[in-house]
């Protein structure tokens, strides 16, 4: 089912959350191998553990057991500034709620990755002007986000998520507060990115409309993997028979 | 860099109604504590200038021998050649006059009842020069050649006690440079009010040759020189180091602040007073700022996860937070600085007076004086202590852990 270049391997993974006297298991003994240029999406109801598990694949959460490898790389017995160093270059998250910082332009927001990571001045306008023409807000880069609506700002947030060029994105329920029209365009936008520049796409979702668009998608119920469905030739899939 | 400063500067007016509050409580602090530094300064200085023109002077010059050891006999360690080093002395820049003086003491008596006396002797005429004129209380001061009856100055407390009064004779008893008993009869032309009791009680003051003549001696004890600005004493008295030397006698000299003893003691209580005041501020300052900071911390914990996610490093967080707090204070000290002077224009030009303090009986003026030291001072404080208070916040900051601060309403 998968080709030989996984970016992500989740190996028997468990998460569990103490509560009181008990435990809430939110991932349970979960593995899953996610290739490069894949488009996935995570779904499943409400506490069946969809976020924990992007937590968990984004690093800003650790496992109770299991591994996760990250390009080969176990992501468990890396110290916590490598880890930090680990989602500055290699991932780029998406949240629900946008999480721009409500100070800066959404040129600035974007620009914000490449400063974290060092880059000179003129590389980092470079780079931001281009993000943002890839998400089409070239127009809105000096407005603050206060200023530009749901859509326009999740579309900056997925600007700064692919400005430093990770080999992944993470977005936790990027639909969840938008309407229908800014949602399909959303859609469009994350899978033409996927497609162009061949990143890999990791979200969480139940949203049929983004559903649709997903030629993988993984089904949690109590942090487990209930089916891993595929529903045409993915574009990993297609990506590396382009590639051979 | 730019950025990042660019982003705290940001920070700072997120919330533009807490951030007024914030600098107007740093700024109120800075404004008190100029005001009240200010009005001390200006105590200070009256003090500074009243207890040099009451008679102390700039700088004293001794023997050196007067340092070593006690007089067996009066002006036993006084300056022989005095005419000499007073016109060394005087040629220097800055200096507005040399007085000689004679310390001396003894008895007191009107025919019925004796008193002992404390005395000074003066070049009348010098003293007047250099501003130097004792508070007469009635009559007049000294005259500098009278021509017949020899004058003299007594404290409100002798002549309550001898029951004299201006115009009145008065016997002066005294050992003379050779032990041996003399005595003059004086005139009382004034009345002094030192506005100390203890030496209102002892108080006599005659001129330089009746002094000389009473105690059978041309020597005099010091010579008090008066510069034309307190502020010039350091660089006079370096000046008069080696106009000092090889004279007949090895001479010594005395700045006004090693012989101000009381000057000491006010300043020392007083500034003892604003180091209290300073710290009340301080803490003030710092634990409103907690608060404050804390506040911003709870609401932005979202934000900080995010950027922790993004890999932020920690320290950078901690850095932005005291970054925001250094603005913070850096601007609260503006604002005190604008705020404070402006009022202490306003006051100082009101002519506004306090009632007079214990012992005096005139109306203290009201001033506040414009250090720029104490400016300095009170704007480091405020931002090391707005500094100091992000420590606690930031810190919390950069520990959270990112799954639970992305998670936080």
């Amino acid at each position: 089912m998968h080709t030989s270049d996984p970016i992500i391997a989740v190996e028997q993974v468990t998460r569990r959350f103490p509560l009181d006297h008990n435990a809430v298991i939110a991932v349970d003994n979960l593995s899953l191998v996610i290739d490069r240029g894949e488009f996935l999406a995570i779904s499943g109801p409400s506490g069946s553990g969809k976020s924990t598990l992007l937590n968990l694949i984004g690093c800003i959460d650790k496992p109770t057991s299991g591994r996760i490898l990250i390009e080969a790389t176990d992501t468990s017995r890396l110290t916590p500034a490598q880890t930090s160093i680990l989602r500055r270059e290699k991932i780029g998250f998406v949240f629900q709620t946008f999480n721009l910082i409500p100070v800066f332009t959404a040129a600035e927001n974007v620009e914000y990755p490449l400063l974290v990571q060092g880059l000179s001045n003129s590389e980092r306008r470079r780079r931001v002007s281009e993000a943002l023409d890839n998400v089409g807000l070239s127009a809105r880069a000096n407005h603050r986000p206060d200023l530009l609506s749901g859509g326009e700002r999740q579309r900056v947030a997925i600007a700064r998520a692919i400005v430093h060029r990770p080999a992944i994105v993470l977005a936790d329920e990027p639909t969840a507060n938008l309407d229908t029209r800014n949602a399909t365009q959303l859609i469009d936008l994350m899978r033409n990115l996927n497609q162009t520049l061949g990143l890999t796409f990791i979200f969480s979702t139940h949203d049929q409309r983004l559903l649709e668009h997903t030629p993988r998608i993984v089904r949690l119920t109590d942090g487990r993997i209930v089916s891993d469905t595929i529903s045409e030739p993915s574009h990993a899939e297609v990506f590396a028979a382009s590639v051979s | 860099m730019l950025k990042f400063l660019q982003l705290a500067f940001r920070n700072v007016f997120r919330n533009r109604r807490r951030t007024v509050m914030t600098l107007l409580m740093v700024g109120g602090g800075v404004a008190g504590l100029l005001l009240v530094g200010g009005f001390f300064a200006f105590m200070f200085r009256g003090l500074r200038e009243s207890t040099i023109r009451n008679g102390l002077g700039h700088i004293q010059i001794f023997t050196a021998e007067h340092f070593r050891r006690d007089e067996v006999h009066v002006l036993d360690t006084g300056i022989s050649d005095w005419q000499h080093v007073a016109s060394n002395v005087r040629s220097a820049d800055h200096v507005r006059g040399v007085a000689p003086r004679i310390e001396f003491y003894g008895m007191l008596s009107n025919g019925v009842k004796s008193s002992v006396f404390m005395g000074s002797a003066v070049d009348p005429d010098a003293e007047r020069a250099m501003s130097f004129s004792p508070r007469l209380a009635s009559g007049r001061d000294l005259a500098e050649s009278s021509s017949g009856e020899i004058e003299a100055l007594v404290g409100t407390g002798v002549a309550r006690s001898m029951s004299v009064k201006v115009g009145d004779g008065l016997t002066i008893l005294a050992v003379t440079a050779d032990g041996a008993l003399n005595g003059i009869d004086v005139q009382i032309v004034g009345i002094v009010n030192t506005g100390f009791k203890d030496l209102d009680d002892r108080y006599l003051r005659i001129t330089l040759p009746s002094a000389q003549r009473l105690l059978q001696s041309d020597r005099v004890t010091n010579l008090v020189v008066g510069l034309d600005k307190t502020e010039n004493t350091d660089a006079v008295a370096a000046a008069f180091t080696p106009r000092l030397r090889g004279l007949s006698q090895e001479m010594t000299m005395k700045k006004w602040i090693d012989l101000a003893a009381y000057y000491k003691q006010v300043r020392t209580l007083f500034s003892g007073i604003f180091l209290f005041l300073g710290i009340i501020v301080f803490f003030m300052v710092l634990m409103a700022s907690v608060n404050t900071l804390l506040m911003a911390m709870m609401e932005r914990t979202r934000e900080i996860g995010t950027m922790l996610a993004m890999g932020t490093p920690r320290p950078w967080i901690v850095a932005l937070f005291m970054l925001e707090a250094t603005i913070t204070g850096i601007l609260g000290a503006a604002v005190g600085l604008i705020g404070g002077n402006l009022i202490g224009i306003a006051l100082n030009a009101s002519g506004l007076h306090l009632p007079p303090p214990p012992g005096l009986s005139t109306e203290m003026a009201f001033r506040v004086l414009h250090v720029p030291a104490l400016m300095m001072g009170a704007s480091l404080m405020v931002v090391v202590s707005l500094a100091l208070a992000s420590i606690l916040p930031a810190v919390r900051a950069s520990r959270l852990q990112i799954a639970e601060a992305l998670a936080h309403v």
